[in-house]
């Protein structure tokens, strides 16, 4: 169980984290609190968004306030998996054959529209998000902990891409984007010598280890039975919809769970209430619904259907426990 | 503190204004009622301890308790609860003012007391501070107004404290600014319904909408029996102390061509409703002890107009002063009657008019030629109508002589017998006094005087401070009503009586005989009475109809409600209890008597964010207390969720406000 002393120790940290990474991106605080979630939680983060709004920036200002590495691959479909993951060499120095890291061996990899990269080298990186191990010739390497992916994947101009297929979208913990800046934010990073999009100027607030303790801690966050019942009834409200071809699975659910336990942890709770799970159900369930073909001609978004089942599903009533 | 004294203080003499008004109704109950104006202050000692609500249920539950001993010691013999229903019918049917008997006041005090929980009650809120008093004040007065119709308050004065008094409250108390709408309405309407009772003393009675309590008592008419007292001569009716005034028995005021017949419903002595006619302009009080010695019957000797018996069960019939013992007289019984004679100078009837509009006392069914033709033909000089009763008292009395033996009756027949029968015929021109007093009765009433027959007893003189009656006395006596003077008495059998002087009347005659001649029959036996002469006794003792069950079931909405609003209060203490969630509870129930029940899949931060602070910081404690794996439970929460309650009650319209403590639906809430 985890006490509300930790639980506000948590909370200072992820403020600070917070506030170092607005620094370098304006007025997105939601977006970057969940990138956060996502750190914390273990998962990946996959950004749907336009180019130029941001989402290098994010993920290189995150990684600078957690004071990890952080490491870029541009996917283009003549990628290959070894140049993600890395490859054995030989030295001719020692004469021996020696393994050279690819840039998955960081804390934050952010791989740049992921979706034009050929699906052997996506399933390279979805390999290493999901085992957190390149084997090479038969070695395990392990990735730093914590390792967090930010993906990003362009939406529109799709000619020659790769879409990533659903089972594979299952893998990132959150899908979200970034969008525009409000008309004072927008000014604000247009304004000469504005300090917005600094890299540099981002302070180093934390450490990896930092991170990654919390991290475990996190996962012992106070839930209650109603909680889980409600976010099982969601599970079946996604699956019962008739515009979906394929609801939630229990794995999203799990996910759902652990993102909430860390949402709720940065909002200063050291327990899960319902409103946490309706905050973060869109960006933890959104992508893993797949629509039936009718409702993809007739338009429907799966965010729309998303919203549609959490306001059918009562919440849990408050009662005495 | 400065402030809620000032408030008290106005609340307090508002209600005072109000409940003495209202004790105008009484006779002398302006203590009680002045009182009784505080006891709201009750209900604010004990709302330290029980929610408000709780308080005024209290107090009016020791109000009504007391009401209702009080209802039994008064009527010791009757089942109290029926007194108590009874007592807002018996006081508008009561004689004007009120008298001050525990009975009567039961009703003014509760409405009082349950005013004045209200208003001191409602003074310690702030929405409805000054609302719910003006409401009290007003609804005190039109009580007032109903009860003595607007004699109160004829010039308008207490009225006008009211208002100035209502006005001060919300220039000195209430500085938020414009008075409330609804406040606005009902003090409009409040002033409306003042004015309607301010204004015209004329119209409105609402003892008129009240069945009286009274009673059907079918009583034989004493009339017939006058022939076998005459025979009975020398025994011993009565005794009696007190003033040479006629004793009354009966008073006979319907007459249905074959016979006369008494009043049929009584009520009980002294809250029954003034008589039908005023009682005249000069009267007198007498008083008199009377023990039975050998009348029976149910009749009850009296004097005047009773207005005092020493018997509880004794009951009057008002418009004639009748009374009655419903169980019978008995040998021994011994009581004191005081009554209202009325004692019209000689001078005064001279000129004096007679009502019109009295066909009651004016009816005579199918009434024969040959009657309504010789009262004509003896009144034809007669100029007043004083002047018509004096002259055929003396039409009746001539040439006919009294005689115990006669046939009874006072069927017309009877009567044109009694008066056209030729020489020999059995009962042609002799008679008991009922003869003598029906025939002037109907010949009265034919040249439209209102008449009516009374039977009872001759004055006789004292003998050792006591007056014995004997059944030799017993008589009967017309009476004619004059307006202004009240109900005179004739004699046709002597002349005497107890009505005007003998000198005046014979003044009368003497200038009436200059012109006078005596009216003869035009035809006697030839004219075939109209109605056949029927038994008379026939009407005798039919059994008295079984008293009306109340209708106990217009309660059920009152006890419903009552019922409601306990349902609610528990369920409002259960969840004060409950802590947090039972604070989200209580505001979950007035989102839903407002109308605005959140969506159930709205969570709890989303639903108090809506209220203002109160309502977010109260979402944050309700969520701990909901999810978190040891909550701590929030003293404040009850506090918050108040305000929240607060702004909920003034988002709802006016009529889910007035339903809002009864509404039964947060009952049914899951």
């Amino acid at each position: 169980m985890i006490d509300t002393g930790e639980v506000s120790a948590f909370r200072d940290l992820h403020t600070r984290l917070g506030d170092a990474v607005e620094g370098a991106v304006r007025g997105k605080r939601d977006v970057v609190d969940l990138v956060l979630v996502a750190m914390f939680a273990g998962g990946h983060v996959l950004l749907e968004d336009v180019p130029g709004t941001g989402k290098t920036t994010l993920a290189r200002a995150v990684a600078g306030a957690l004071g990890g590495v952080s490491r870029r691959v541009q996917f283009t479909p003549d990628l290959l998996p070894s140049d993600v993951t890395g490859t054995s060499v030989y030295d001719p120095q020692t004469g021996q054959i020696r393994f050279r890291p690819g840039p998955v061996f960081a804390n934050i990899v952010l791989a740049d529209e992921i979706n034009r990269a050929a699906a052997k080298t996506q399933s390279a990186l979805l390999e290493v998000m999901e085992e957190r191990t390149v084997t090479i010739d038969g070695v395990g390497h392990s990735v730093p902990d914590p390792f967090l992916v930010v993906a990003t994947q362009n939406p529109i101009d799709l000619d020659g891409t790769y879409r990533l297929p659903e089972a594979q979208l299952d893998r990132f913990m959150l899908r979200t984007s970034i969008g525009y800046p409000s008309v004072e934010d927008e000014l604000d990073v247009l304004r000469p010598g504005s300090g917005a999009g600094r890299i540099a100027d981002v302070r180093t607030v934390s450490s990896p280890r930092e991170v990654s303790s919390f991290s475990a801690r996190l996962s012992l966050l106070h839930v209650a039975d109603p909680i889980l019942q409600y976010i099982s009834a969601l599970g079946t409200g996604t699956r019962s919809d008739e515009r979906l071809r394929l609801g939630t699975s229990t794995r999203g659910l799990r996910t759902l769970v652990r993102c909430a336990q860390v949402y709720a942890a940065s909002k200063g709770r050291h327990f899960v209430v319902p409103q946490d799970v309706q905050d973060i159900a869109d960006p933890v369930l959104a992508h893993r619904l797949v629509l039936t073909r009718e409702s993809v001609l007739s338009g429907v978004t799966t965010s729309e259907v998303l919203a549609d089942v959490l306001s059918r599903v009562p919440v849990p009533k408050p009662a005495a426990q | 503190m400065k402030r809620e004294a000032v408030k008290f203080a106005w609340v307090s003499a508002l209600l005072l204004v109000g409940a003495l008004q209202l004790a105008q109704a009484w006779d002398g109950a302006f203590v009680y009622f002045g009182l009784a104006a505080f006891s709201g202050f009750l209900a604010l000692l004990l709302k330290r301890f029980v929610p408000a609500g709780l308080a005024a249920l209290a107090v009016m539950v020791v109000a009504m308790a007391g009401g209702f001993l009080m209802a039994k010691g008064a009527s010791p013999d009757r089942d109290p609860t029926w007194v108590l229903l009874d007592t807002v019918p018996r006081l508008l049917t009561a004689a004007r003012p009120a008298p001050a008997t525990p009975e009567l006041l039961v009703p003014g005090l509760l409405l009082i007391i349950g005013i004045s929980t209200g208003a001191v009650l409602s003074v310690t809120r702030r929405g409805t501070a000054l609302f719910v008093p003006a409401l009290g004040a007003a609804t005190l007065y039109v009580a007032a107004a109903l009860l003595t119709t607007g004699r109160a308050d004829s010039y308008g004065l207490v009225a006008l404290t009211m208002v100035v008094v209502l006005a001060l409250g919300w220039l000195i108390i209430d500085r938020r600014g414009p008075v409330v709408p609804p406040a606005v309405l009902a003090t409009a309407l409040a002033a409306l319904t003042l004015l309607t009772f301010v204004l015209p003393a004329n119209g409105f009675e609402p003892r008129k909408l009240v069945t009286p309590p009274v009673t059907d008592i079918a009583i034989s008419n004493p009339l017939p029996q006058l022939a076998s007292w005459a025979a009975q001569g020398e025994t011993e009716l009565f005794r009696m102390r007190g003033p040479e005034v006629p004793v009354r028995l009966v008073t006979l005021s319907r007459y249905s061509g074959a016979s006369w017949e008494a009043a049929s419903t009584y009520g009980p002595l002294g809250v029954v409703d003034a008589p039908d006619l005023p009682l005249g302009g000069k009267v007198q009080d007498a008083s008199v002890d009377l023990q039975i010695t050998g009348l029976q019957g149910e009749w009850l000797p009296g004097v005047g107009k009773p207005q005092a018996v020493s018997l509880s069960n004794a009951m009057v019939d008002p418009d004639t002063g009748s009374l009655v013992v419903a169980d019978g007289l008995r040998t021994g019984l011994s009581y004191t009657v005081r009554g209202v004679v009325e004692t019209p100078a000689d001078n005064d009837l001279a000129e004096a008019q007679v009502p019109v509009d009295v066909t009651k006392y004016t009816a005579l069914p199918r009434l024969p030629f040959t009657l309504a033709d010789y009262a004509r033909q003896a009144t034809q000089n007669a100029r007043t109508p004083y002047e018509k009763a004096v002259a055929l008292e003396q039409v009746v009395r001539l040439n006919r002589r009294p005689d115990a033996e006669a046939p009874v009756g006072s069927s017309y027949a009877r009567l044109e017998t009694f008066l056209f029968g030729a020489e020999g015929e059995s009962g042609a021109n002799a008679g008991t006094a009922e003869q003598f007093a029906s025939a002037y009765a109907v010949l009265a009433r034919a040249v439209g005087l209102p008449t009516r027959v009374v039977v009872g007893f001759q004055p006789v003189p004292e003998q050792n401070g006591e007056r014995i009656v004997r059944a030799a006395d017993a008589t009967a006596w017309p009476e004619v009503y004059f307006s202004g003077w009240g109900w005179v008495a004739f004699d046709p059998v002597s002349g005497n009586g107890s009505g005007p002087s003998a000198a005046s009347k014979r003044e009368v005659l003497n200038r009436l005989a200059s012109t006078t001649a005596k009216p003869t029959p035009t035809s006697l036996a030839s004219v075939p009475p109209l109605v056949q002469p029927s038994a008379v006794a026939g009407d005798a003792v039919a059994a008295p109809a079984a008293p009306k069950s109340f209708p106990f079931w217009v309660f059920t909405p009152v006890v419903l409600l009552v019922a409601l609003y306990v349902a609610r209060t528990s369920r409002r203490l259960r969840l004060r209890a409950a802590g947090p969630v039972g604070a989200w509870n209580e505001v979950l129930d007035a989102l839903q008597l407002a109308g605005l029940r959140p969506k159930p899949s709205r969570t709890v931060p989303d639903v108090g964010r809506e209220w203002g602070e109160a309502g977010a910081r109260l979402a944050v404690v309700v969520d701990e207390a909901a999810f978190a794996p040891r909550p701590a439970n929030d003293e404040q929460s009850w506090r918050l969720a108040r305000q929240v309650k607060k702004a909920v009650r003034r988002k709802a319209s006016w009529w889910r406000k007035l339903v809002w403590p009864v509404d039964p639906r947060p009952l049914f809430r899951r």
